[in-house]
């Protein structure tokens, strides 16, 4: 597991194109589940809201979309990783049609991002499976120190 | 008598052109006006507009970023009815200077020759500067020229608030910011010089995060600007500050830009709120301690927070009333930074001034832009006003980001 969580990690450090691909989603077992949405909801609000907007539609040329886009309702690890170490390494970003680069989330805790992906796989991944701390946890421990 | 003759063809042509435009235009095309005003639709949308310049014949040049645009009204029924694509220019500036037309992308400056009855420049293109550095924030090099030809260019900063870590929660201001060497402010060059380098120019205003909306007034031989203000005060400084404070307290300053000019980016920022400049919360900043007395002007005008003033005129054409003498005419182009507060901006207005100052509130001039904008996010709206520019007969002309719709404004006594 956390051998293909690095992989990933790497991925998408250095392609980018990890966060797009579909990859199936793992599901944490029910009982892992936080109760997290509202939580989520309200942590959206106060990190992410300002730049991908309420709708998760984010700002033509300023910030991308989150919804509809494959990556929130992909590998919860890769999506976890992504949100922690932001996109000023990636090598898509010249390429990037938007002018505005993801600062690092890293800051936040295992708990409060596991609320926040919960939050936007369930509005804006069409309620793609929720995740865990835990999983946070792995893909932080992927992070190339 | 000559000169009579042009007047009296350019009088006529406008009363055919307003009745033409009468029928068609009996909404102002869903824009408010003050009373008096109306708005025509001359050109439907041709994708995202930037700006506009209107040559003396009624020619427009439309700046975007997917190239220039040039277009005609062969049969003067108020609508354009020849549209040339030209150029291999993408960016936002575009300006009519002696027989040149003067456009902009994000790394450089070029002109082209315009020849008598050419609507289209058929080139070659010449380049006045090239080479700023590439980057993607805060990267128009929107642009001024006075009557001898100086050039001064926006060199927007490409950063928010100059943080170590751009944009990361509570990542602190770098001091000095190194950005200030080259970019956040503006830089002059010989507009008549060909194939400059940004070595070439001398910075002339510093303290500027992003220019977009800058112009030179003949009438007071100085430069304007209405600058792009900061933003995220509450989401990097939670402690300091909540969303109400970041969608209402940073203004968007309007300042003469004077050379040697500090305008106070990216240490300080007008507090709306205060009434006053504050320190920024990543300089130490409480979000009442104040700069050092002095060290850096007052706005003429502090419009409010993330408006994006994206062009600024001033107006001295023949059609509108006394009172737009002079003054100054300013398209937001609306905010996406509020958020979750309401949107806000998105309209023309016009600032009152009297010798370089303002002489009075400003005053909405045209709204009803954006439409609804669902979701409150400006994807949605309508339209955004982007770009200004006056014809010879007066008539205010705006462009539009979304669709690129442009608008020609007219006054006439009831």
């Amino acid at each position: 597991m956390g051998m293909r969580v690095r992989v990933i990690a790497l991925c998408a450090l250095w392609s980018g194109a990890a966060l797009h691909a579909e990859t199936p989603a793992t599901s944490p077992p029910a009982s892992q589940v936080p109760d997290s949405v509202a939580a989520g909801q309200k942590l959206y609000a106060r990190h992410c809201l300002s730049c991908h907007q309420a709708d998760g539609g984010g700002v033509p040329n300023m910030q991308p979309p989150i919804a509809g886009g494959s990556w929130v309702k992909g590998d919860p690890g890769a999506l976890a990783l992504f949100v922690m170490t932001g996109g000023f390494d990636s090598a898509q970003r010249k390429d990037s049609a938007v002018d505005n680069v993801m600062p690092p989330f890293v800051q936040l805790t295992d708990e409060d991002l596991a609320a926040i992906l919960t939050y936007i796989r369930q509005k804006f991944g069409g309620g793609a499976p929720a995740v865990d701390a835990a999983q946070v946890a792995a893909a932080r421990a992927s992070i190339p120190r | 008598m000559r000169s009579t003759s042009f007047a009296r063809v350019v009088s006529l042509s406008i009363a055919v052109a307003a009745l033409a435009g009468a029928a068609s235009a009996a909404d102002n095309d869903g824009l408010t006006l003050p009373a008096g005003f109306t708005a025509t639709v001359v050109q439907e949308g041709l994708g995202g507009g930037r700006h506009l310049a209107v040559a003396a014949n009624g020619n427009i040049y439309l700046a975007r970023r997917d190239g220039l645009v040039a277009m005609r009204d062969k049969d003067h029924d108020g609508k354009v009815d020849e549209t040339l694509q030209f150029g291999d220019v993408k960016g936002t500036e575009v300006r009519l200077f002696n027989n040149w037309l003067y456009v902009s992308d994000n790394v450089g400056v070029y002109r082209f020759p315009l020849k008598k009855g050419e609507l289209a420049p058929a080139g070659p293109r010449q380049t006045v500067v090239a080479g700023f550095p590439l980057e993607r924030q805060h990267a128009d090099k929107t642009f001024a020229l006075d009557p001898k030809g100086t050039l001064y260019v926006n060199v927007g900063a490409p950063s928010n608030s100059c943080q170590e870590k751009d944009r990361q929660e509570g990542s602190l201001g770098q001091n000095p910011c190194p950005i200030l060497e080259k970019y956040g402010g503006v830089w002059v060059f010989d507009g008549n010089k060909l194939d400059q380098t940004p070595a070439n120019g001398r910075r002339f205003a510093t303290g500027m995060r992003n220019a977009v909306a800058i112009e030179w007034n003949d009438a007071q031989k100085a430069l304007y600007s209405v600058i792009h203000g900061r933003d995220g005060i509450d989401t990097l400084f939670p402690a300091l500050y909540n969303a109400e404070d970041n969608a209402t307290r940073q203004a968007e300053e309007f300042h003469k830009i004077v050379d040697g000019g500090n305008y106070g980016w990216p240490y300080t920022f007008w507090d709306t709120k205060l009434g006053k400049r504050v320190i920024g919360p990543e300089y130490g900043g409480d979000t009442t301690k104040e700069p050092e007395a002095g060290k850096y002007p007052a706005p003429l005008v502090a419009f409010p927070a993330h408006w994006a003033p994206n062009d600024l005129l001033f107006y001295s054409g023949r059609n509108f009333p006394a009172q737009y003498q002079g003054g100054a005419f300013i398209a937001f182009h609306g905010s996406w930074n509020r958020a979750p507060e309401p949107q806000a901006g998105y309209k023309v207005v016009f600032q009152p001034m009297k010798d370089g100052k303002p002489s009075g509130e400003y005053q909405v001039f045209a709204d009803g832009f954006a439409g609804e904008m669902a979701d409150n996010n400006p994807r949605n709206a309508k339209y955004r006003p982007v770009g200004l520019a006056v014809g010879k007969d007066g008539a205010l002309y705006v462009s539009d980001s979304q669709k690129g719709r442009i608008w020609r404004i007219t006054y006439a006594k009831k």
